[in-house]
C-alpha cells in the first residue's frame, strides 16, 4: 500500500469500530488453493482470533485477482480492504488492537527479525517445492490453481503463474538450489525457530504475538497437507515443542471452529 | 596443505576493499574466520570463471557466486566464524540475516541502481571508468536491467516507476530495519559479543557502501549517519579488519583515478595504459585507412621487370594538353 493511502485508511480505521461483518476471501479451500497461501491465510485467521476480532472466510475463485495487492488473504472490513499479513497487523493497530504492545524494543526487533526470517525461508521454500519442483508442479499446483478455469484459459494462467515464480526464484537466488538444499533451508529454518520458542508456550512467553500467529499458519499447514512427498513434514516433525505449539494455538483458538479443521486435526492426532 | 580457494571479487573505492555488497560479505567473512584466501581484485566479470563477481574457486573447480554457499562453504573447511554462538544466538542470526535481505537490500538496489542521479553520477561512472574497452559501453546498462528486474520481482510488483511513492515506501522499510538494527547492535562492539560472526559480515557489507560512498540523492545515507553505532561499527571492522583499504582514499573525490596497487597481494590490471595505448592505435588505424580510401596516400608497388609503358611520350602529351 503506499503511504498517502496507508495514513487514510489509518485514519478511517480509527474511526470505526471493527463490524461484525468482516470477511476475509481466500481461493476456494477444497480444491483450488495451494499450500503458500493456505499458511498465509491461516496465519491471519489465527492472528484475528488471537485478537478477539471475529471475521468470517469467504473462499472466492477470483480471490487472488480481488486482491489490493495480488496476494492472499485479504480482508474486507465496513469499506475498506486490506491484505496481507502485515498491513492487516497496522490496520489491527490503526483500530486499537494490538498483541505487541507489551514487548521492549529489542523484542521488537526480534520478533520482526523471525517473522522475516519465516518469509525469507519457510515461504521462499513452500513457494519453491510447489512451482519449481517439476513434481508437485505438474500433479498438484498447476491443476489446482487452473480447477475454476476452463481450457485454454487453464493452461495459461497455470504457467503464467508457475514463469513468475522461477523468475522470483532465480531473483532471489533459489533458482540454483535443488530439492534437498531446500529442505536443509527448511530444517535449519525451524532448528532457529525451535531454539527460540525453547520450552516456552509462546514465542515472548505469555502472550501470542503476529510472530506466534504466522509460525502457526505455516507450521500447521505443512504439517497437514499432502504432497507428492512427506519429506517437509517430517523435517518438522523432529521438533517436538514445535509441534506441541502448534497443538496448543490449535486447540485454545480454534476448537469452536473444529468443522473446518476437521481434516486437518485427525492428520495431526496421527503424528 | 591444500592451495587456498580463489575469490574472484570487484574492486575497492571509497575507502573499501570492494564497492560490492556481497563481495565485501565474503571478504569480511573471511578475515573474521581466518581463512586464507587467493584474492582476485578486477572490474572485468567476464573474466572470472562463472561470469559473476563475486566468485570463489575452490579446489575441486567448483564455482560458488552466493555469498551463502560460500560461507557454508568456508564453514566445511573449518574456518567458523560463528563457533562462540550460542544455539539462540545462531538462532537470532539467521533472523536478521534474513530482514537485512528482506527490508533493506530492496532500499539499497533503489538507491544505486534505479534513483536517476545516484546512477548517473555515481554507480553508472564507476563501473564505465572501471570497466575495460569495450565492456564499459553496455555491461552498466545491464546490470541495471539485471537489478531493476530484480527489484520487481523481490516485491512483487507488475509495474515500478522510479517515483517518490516507491522511494517513500523503500525507504521507510530500510529506516525502520536499520533502526532494529541499531536496536539491536546497542553499545556493544559486534552483534554477538566481542568477536565479529556472520552477521557482523552481513550487516558490513550491506552498510559500508551507502556510508562511504558520495551520493546525490542521500537520504538513506542521512539516516546512517544519525545512528551513530552503526557507522562506528563499519568503521570499526575497517579499522580491524582491511587497515590498507581504508588508509586509502577517504572518498572524497568521487573521479579519481583507482588508488596504486599495494604491494604483491592484489592483481590490479592497469586498464588505464592499455587503454590509452589501444585509443592511440585506433586513432592512428582510423587516419591512415582514411588516407588510403581516399586516395590521399597511395602505394605504388615498383614493378621493375615490368617493360617501360609504350606511349610516356604521348601520355604526357596528352596530360599537357589537357591542363592547358
Amino acid at each position: 500500500m503506499t503511504l498517502v493511502a496507508e495514513a487514510f485508511v489509518s485514519q478511517m480505521a480509527a474511526a470505526e469500530p471493527w463490524p461484525e461483518s468482516a470477511t476475509l476471501y481466500q481461493p476456494l479451500k477444497e480444491d483450488q488453493i495451494l499450500l503458500s497461501d493456505c499458511a498465509s491465510s491461516l496465519a491471519v485467521q489465527a492472528y484475528l482470533r488471537m485478537c478477539g476480532l471475529p471475521v468470517q472466510v469467504v473462499c472466492r475463485a477470483n480471490a487472488e485477482y480481488m486482491s489490493p495487492s495480488g496476494k492472499i488473504p485479504f480482508i474486507h472490513v465496513g469499506n475498506q480492504v486490506v491484505s496481507e499479513l502485515g498491513p492487516i497487523v497496522q490496520f489491527t493497530k490503526a483500530k486499537g488492537n494490538s498483541l505487541s504492545d507489551g514487548l521492549d524494543d529489542i523484542q521488537r526487533a526480534e520478533m520482526k527479525a523471525y517473522m522475516e526470517l519465516v518469509n525469507n525461508m519457510l515461504l521462499t521454500a513452500e513457494l519453491y517445492i510447489q512451482w519449481c519442483d517439476d513434481a508437485t508442479a505438474a500433479e498438484i499446483s498447476r491443476p489446482r490453481y487452473s480447477s475454476p478455469y476452463s481450457w485454454p484459459l487453464s493452461n495459461i494462467l497455470a504457467y503464467q503463474k508457475q514463469w513468475e515464480v522461477r523468475r522470483k526464484m532465480n531473483a532471489v537466488g533459489w533458482g540454483g538450489k535443488t530439492l534437498e538444499q531446500v529442505y536443509e533451508d527448511v530444517n535449519q529454518c525451524c532448528q532457529a525457530l525451535s531454539q527460540r520458542l525453547g520450552t516456552q508456550p509462546y514465542f515472548f512467553n505469555k502472550q501470542p504475538t503476529e510472530l506466534d500467529a504466522l509460525v502457526f499458519g505455516h507450521l500447521f499447514t505443512i504439517l497437514t497437507t499432502r504432497l507428492t512427498s512427506t519429506e517437509l513434514a517430517e523435517r518438522i516433525k523432529s521438533y517436538s515443542n514445535l509441534l506441541s505449539f502448534c497443538r496448543r494455538i490449535e486447540q485454545t483458538y480454534f476448537e469452536d471452529k473444529k468443522n473446518s479443521l476437521k481434516s486437518s486435526m485427525i492428520l495431526l492426532i496421527n503424528v | 596443505m591444500a592451495a587456498p580457494d580463489e575469490l574472484f571479487c570487484w574492486e575497492g573505492d571509497w575507502g573499501l576493499p570492494s564497492v560490492s555488497t556481497d563481495c565485501l560479505v565474503v571478504l569480511a567473512y573471511a578475515q573474521f574466520a581466518g581463512a586464507p584466501l587467493k584474492l582476485k581484485k578486477m572490474s572485468n566479470p567476464w573474466r572470472s570463471p562463472s561470469g559473476l563477481l563475486p566468485t570463489l574457486r575452490t579446489n575441486q573447480k567448483e564455482n560458488l557466486t552466493r555469498p551463502s554457499d560460500i560461507i557454508i562453504h568456508l564453514r566445511k573447511q573449518k574456518y567458523n566464524a560463528d563457533l562462540d554462538l550460542s544455539a539462540k544466538e545462531g538462532a537470532d542470526s539467521l533472523a536478521f540475516i534474513s530482514l537485512l535481505e528482506e527490508k533493506l537490500k530492496p532500499a539499497l538496489i533503489y538507491t544505486f541502481w534505479v534513483e536517476p542521479k545516484n546512477y548517473v553520477d555515481v554507480t553508472r561512472r564507476w563501473y564505465a571508468d572501471h570497466m575495460p574497452f569495450p565492456l564499459n559501453f553496455f555491461l552498466p546498462g545491464q546490470m541495471q536491467r539485471g537489478q531493476l528486474e530484480r527489484l520487481r520481482l523481490l516485491r512483487g510488483d507488475e509495474s515500478l516507476e522510479s517515483g517518490e511513492e516507491l522511494e517513500k515506501e523503500l525507504y521507510r522499510d530500510a529506516t525502520e530495519c536499520l533502526n532494529l538494527l541499531s536496536q539491536r547492535l546497542g553499545s556493544h562492539k559486534f552483534f554477538f559479543g566481542d568477536t565479529p560472526s556472520s552477521l557482523d559480515a552481513f550487516v558490513f557489507g550491506h552498510l559500508a557502501p551507502v556510508l562511504r560512498s558520495k551520493l546525490p540523492n542521500g537520504k538513506l545515507q542521512q539516516h546512517l549517519k544519525t545512528l551513530e553505532n552503526l557507522s562506528s561499527f563499519c568503521s570499526n571492522v575497517l579499522l580491524l579488519y582491511f587497515p590498507r583499504d581504508g588508509r586509502e582514499g577517504g572518498g572524497l573525490k568521487a573521479s579519481s583515478p583507482p588508488p596504486p596497487p599495494e604491494g604483491g597481494d592484489f592483481d590490479h590490471v592497469p586498464n588505464k595504459r592499455r587503454k590509452q595505448v589501444l585509443s592511440a592505435l585506433a586513432a592512428l588505424g582510423a587516419m591512415l585507412s582514411y588516407a588510403l580510401l581516399t586516395g590521399m596516400v597511395s602505394i605504388q608497388q615498383e614493378a621493375l621487370e615490368e617493360p617501360p609503358d609504350p606511349e610516356p611520350i604521348g601520355g604526357e602529351g596528352e596530360a599537357g594538353e589537357e591542363i592547358h
